[in-house]
């Protein structure tokens, strides 16, 4: 029943049981290399690679976050660090508390202003802000906002069961996050057809940035929304014949590293102009990516074909695992596959197509994915979140190791043979560079 | 501890109970790739081969089989398959005919005729047959056959042939050896002793080992006497070692493996590598020289050993597994990583067996308590532990050099090797990133 993936470019470096199981919106990066997953009773498990006696090691240990009474189901968590000049770790936790005679939801708040322990999520843990609900949580998000008087700001947004997604923001004079109007700083997340199951959020180049939200009732709606003015400049929806389970917008190009809303470690200035892409995923149908929406809004659609086959898809990523620049489709389904798809373009005025490139079964049906550097060596590696527990999958080292080696031997020919036609004009000029500057200036010779 | 999940496995129908020694991997067909033989309470044999659910080959036997193998039993440079019963029967296979005639009438291979089935020979030895192994015990470079019984006996046994060939029986078990000993014998291995000649062990009680002397290989000048293989003194051919450490209950039931691989790089001692596991949860690595090289404590019901190279670097790890599916492996540095199955264990071995790949493998095989056996064929690791790129990299020859080629040297960090990977050659020229070293 196993195809065979030739190109499954992973290998399983640890997994870690929980002790109840999670749900799509249960896994979370908190901090640069720390991952935060929510089990269903009320437990949360930090997970990292501590570096001991010179070893790395895989570590899931439970963080104790005050104020999750034992009774609390946990539906949904996210952790952002704040945007400069603040500082600090802020992680929102949303559960039911149900002590039987009425289910009360919440939303609680984890941020330490204690200097030092900005941090610390231990100390963030002890520190929190707990506010009731008046609506069942889904999806809970944080995305940036421009602010009146200048800079930017990392804020929450979660949907609910109101049919409504509701924001939460820092309260500078208060030091406190409170609920304020979502349309203030969001016009088009008002008035939304139905709940709303996932969002997403992408800041481009013109200070606009790209909305989407899914819902329940399988309508998609998205809208460019000019950030400085905070004015809807167009607005699209589609109707599926199932509830949404994911909406994921990514750029697609020949560029290495995209500005992600989440990437706080890194991020090329003065990137080329690329198309935005956007990725629906339901529950009945075929994953569709919808191309180029700026230009063509949801009009130019692409199935991701045999994506139904394995029952629901319910995460998706789009990122480069092969490390030539173009970027894949992953999606995790509930039938306890990982597929990746490839952008095989067609030619010029031709659209491309996504092809199935392997797939991976799991023991358990999947939840979540999340790729992140957690071994601090410059190498994502790949978080999977099933219904049992945390799976990480590590790019193969030595076929990576490999391909740096490579790509190293071309960057000290590309010097040579450039140095060689330069060495006469260097012999006139003064040649101080620092070393650092060198490199960079190597890396970026083009080779041919 | 580091754990993780096998995925890629391959369920096999079997309906059956068995024994836990009533499973092995090795090549039956002497094709140079391994099959799973498995014997049954009801007396059948099966052959499992590549990753086909239904047995490739099955034989009936006589009485509840205990214990199977595969190997050069009879020295004649071909692989048998031997199937020993509770009740004394021993059966030997010949499946180097069965799967010429099989692959010749592939299509009609129901019509095989009763003969073919039939064992290629079979005799009655000593019943309550608990554990077999076939391997030279002696050092004579020959394979013995040993069988530990549940009455604490443990009988080696030759294969003889006739010398006069036109003598019309093809050979039989002669027994070289009865051996008594104390406690339970749930274990039989050969390991290198420190001289580098074969010792059998088995394994005692709360932790113990016991080493065999082959008496027969002294006796040869100086007495060669009548009855001297089945001599009754137990004591003086049977040397108890108890190992020290924690204080063992001194009935668990124990289990052993000898001969573990080192591997090229420590040539140097001859002395062997065994293993020892209990049902308490101890396990410990030791050499023949009595020297302990590690000890682990789970809290897990350990009953069974195996010995499997899953990094391919020609060590062999230390593979333990728990009733519950608990599964543990160990490497000659410690280094521990888990895997959970998911259900109950009846019986479990490791070894190399050609599942889907065509050549033979690292696999783990779990008899469930459903009617089905899990072979986990992708189980090969690219190492032990937990590591990163850079320090991968850093080992790499060629790696700082071709570094301070491009004037860096004294420090490498994540984002250097992020731009390696990210930047391929012919694009983002215009990047201006910044590079702090």
């Amino acid at each position: 029943e196993e195809k065979p993936c030739a190109s499954y470019p992973f290998v399983e470096d640890s997994f870690s049981r929980f002790p109840s199981q999670s749900n799509i919106y249960g896994l979370c990066q908190a901090g640069e290399q720390e991952l935060l997953a929510a089990t269903l009773k009320g437990k949360v498990v930090c997970f990292r690679y501590q570096e001991l006696q010179q070893k790395i090691r895989p570590v899931a240990k439970e963080v104790q976050f005050t104020y999750i009474p034992v009774d609390a189901e946990i539906v949904s968590i996210d952790a952002f660090i704040k945007s400069p000049p603040k500082r600090g770790l802020v992680v929102g936790i949303t559960f039911i508390k149900d002590s039987g005679d009425k289910a009360t939801p919440f939303l609680n708040i984890y941020c330490d202003y204690e200097p030092g322990s900005e941090f610390n999520l231990e100390s963030i843990a002890q520190s929190c802000l707990n506010l009731e609900l008046q609506f069942t949580p889904f999806q809970l998000y944080h995305t940036e906002v421009q602010c009146a008087e200048g800079g930017s700001e990392t804020v929450f947004l979660l949907s609910g069961h109101d049919q409504r997604i509701h924001l939460y923001k820092e309260n500078a004079s208060l030091h406190q996050f409170e609920e304020q109007p979502v349309e203030r700083l969001f016009p088009e997340l008002q008035q939304l057809p139905s709940n709303v199951l996932w969002m997403d959020i992408l800041s481009i180049a013109g200070g606009r940035r790209l909305s989407v939200f899914g819902c329940q009732n399988g309508c998609v709606g998205l809208a460019v929304v000019s950030q400085t003015e905070l004015e809807v400049l167009q607005s699209w929806r589609v109707q599926f014949d199932s509830p949404i389970s994911t909406v994921l917008l990514f750029p697609l190009s020949f560029q290495t590293e995209c500005t992600s809303r989440l990437s706080v470690s890194f991020s090329f200035p003065g990137v080329e102009m690329e198309s935005y892409n956007l990725l629906v995923t339901s529950t009945i149908e075929m994953a569709v990516v919808y191309r180029d929406v700026q230009k063509h809004g949801l009009s130019q659609s692409t199935c991701l074909l045999e994506s139904d086959q394995w029952d629901a898809v319910v995460c998706a990523l789009v990122i480069d695992l092969d490390f030539d620049g173009q970027k894949e489709v992953l999606l995790g389904t509930y039938g306890q596959e990982l597929l990746c798809y490839k952008f095989q373009p067609m030619g010029s005025g031709q659209n491309g197509q996504f092809q199935l490139q392997w797939r991976r079964s799991f023991k358990s049906p999947l939840l979540s994915l999340i790729y992140l550097d957690l071994t601090a060596d410059g190498l994502q590696e790949l978080a999977v979140l099933t219904l049992k527990g945390l799976h990480i999958l590590q790019h193969s080292l030595t076929s990576t190791a490999d391909l740096v080696l490579e790509r190293l031997t071309q960057r000290v020919s590309a010097l040579m043979a450039s140095s060689e036609v330069e060495s006469a004009r260097a012999q006139h000029t003064e040649d101080n560079e620092a070393p650092a500057q060198k490199l960079e200036c190597t890396l970026q010779t083009p080779l041919d | 501890m580091r754990s993780l999940n096998y995925v890629h496995r391959v369920s096999l129908d079997f309906t059956g109970t068995l024994f836990p020694h009533a499973i092995c991997l090795g090549d039956a067909d002497n094709d140079s790739l391994n099959e799973l033989v498995v014997g049954d309470t009801n007396g059948k044999l099966l052959v499992y081969k590549n990753d086909d659910s239904k047995p490739w080959i099955t034989r009936s036997c006589v009485g509840m089989l205990t214990c199977v193998g595969v190997g050069d039993v009879c020295n004649k440079g071909k692989n048998f398959v031997v199937a020993v019963g509770a009740e004394g029967w021993f059966h030997l296979f010949d499946l180097t005919a069965a799967a010429a005639s099989k692959a010749d009438s592939s299509s009609q291979h129901e019509f095989q005729s009763p003969d073919d089935q039939k064992p290629f020979f079979t005799q009655h030895i000593p019943a309550n047959t608990k554990v077999i192994l076939i391997s030279d015990i002696d050092g004579d470079g020959r394979c013995e056959l040993v069988v530990g019984y549940t009455d604490r006996v443990v009988r080696a046994f030759r294969w003889e042939e006739p010398s006069d060939s036109s003598d019309a029986g093809p050979g039989q078990l002669i027994l070289l050896k009865k051996w008594l000993l104390e406690g339970q014998v749930d274990s039989l291995t050969v390991n290198p002793g420190p001289e580098g000649l074969p010792e059998l062990m088995v394994s005692q009680p709360g932790c113990g080992y016991a080493i065999l002397l082959c008496s027969w290989t002294q006796q040869d000048s100086s007495d060669s006497g009548d009855d001297a293989p089945a001599t009754e003194g137990p004591s003086r051919d049977v040397v108890l070692h108890l190992t020290t450490g924690r204080i063992h209950n001194k009935n668990v039931s124990t289990h052993l493996i000898g001969s573990i691989s080192k591997g090229s790089k420590e040539e140097s001692s001859t002395c062997g590598l065994f293993a020892l596991c209990t049902l308490d949860g101890t396990l410990k690595l030791m050499d023949s020289s009595e020297q302990l090289l590690w000890s682990v404590q789970v809290d897990h019901q350990l009953f069974a050993l195996q010995k499997l190279d899953v990094t391919g670097d020609g060590r062999e790890e230390v593979v333990a597994c728990a009733w519950d599916g608990q599964t543990y492996i160990i490497d000659h540095n410690r280094t521990v990583v888990r895997f959970q199955f998911d259900e109950n264990v009846n019986a479990f071995c490791a070894g190399q067996y050609t599942c889907k790949e065509g050549k033979n493998g690292p696999c783990l095989v779990y008899v469930s308590f459903n009617h089905k056996i899990y072979i986990y064929w992708k189980v090969e690791l690219e190492r032990m532990e937990s590591t990163n790129l850079l320090r991968v990299l850093e080992e790499k020859p060629g790696f700082k050099s071709h570094l301070k080629m491009l004037g860096v040297g004294k420090y490498v960090g994540s984002s250097v090797i992020k731009l390696l990977i990210f930047t391929r050659s012919g694009y983002r020229r215009n990047s201006s990133l910044y590079i702090r070293m």
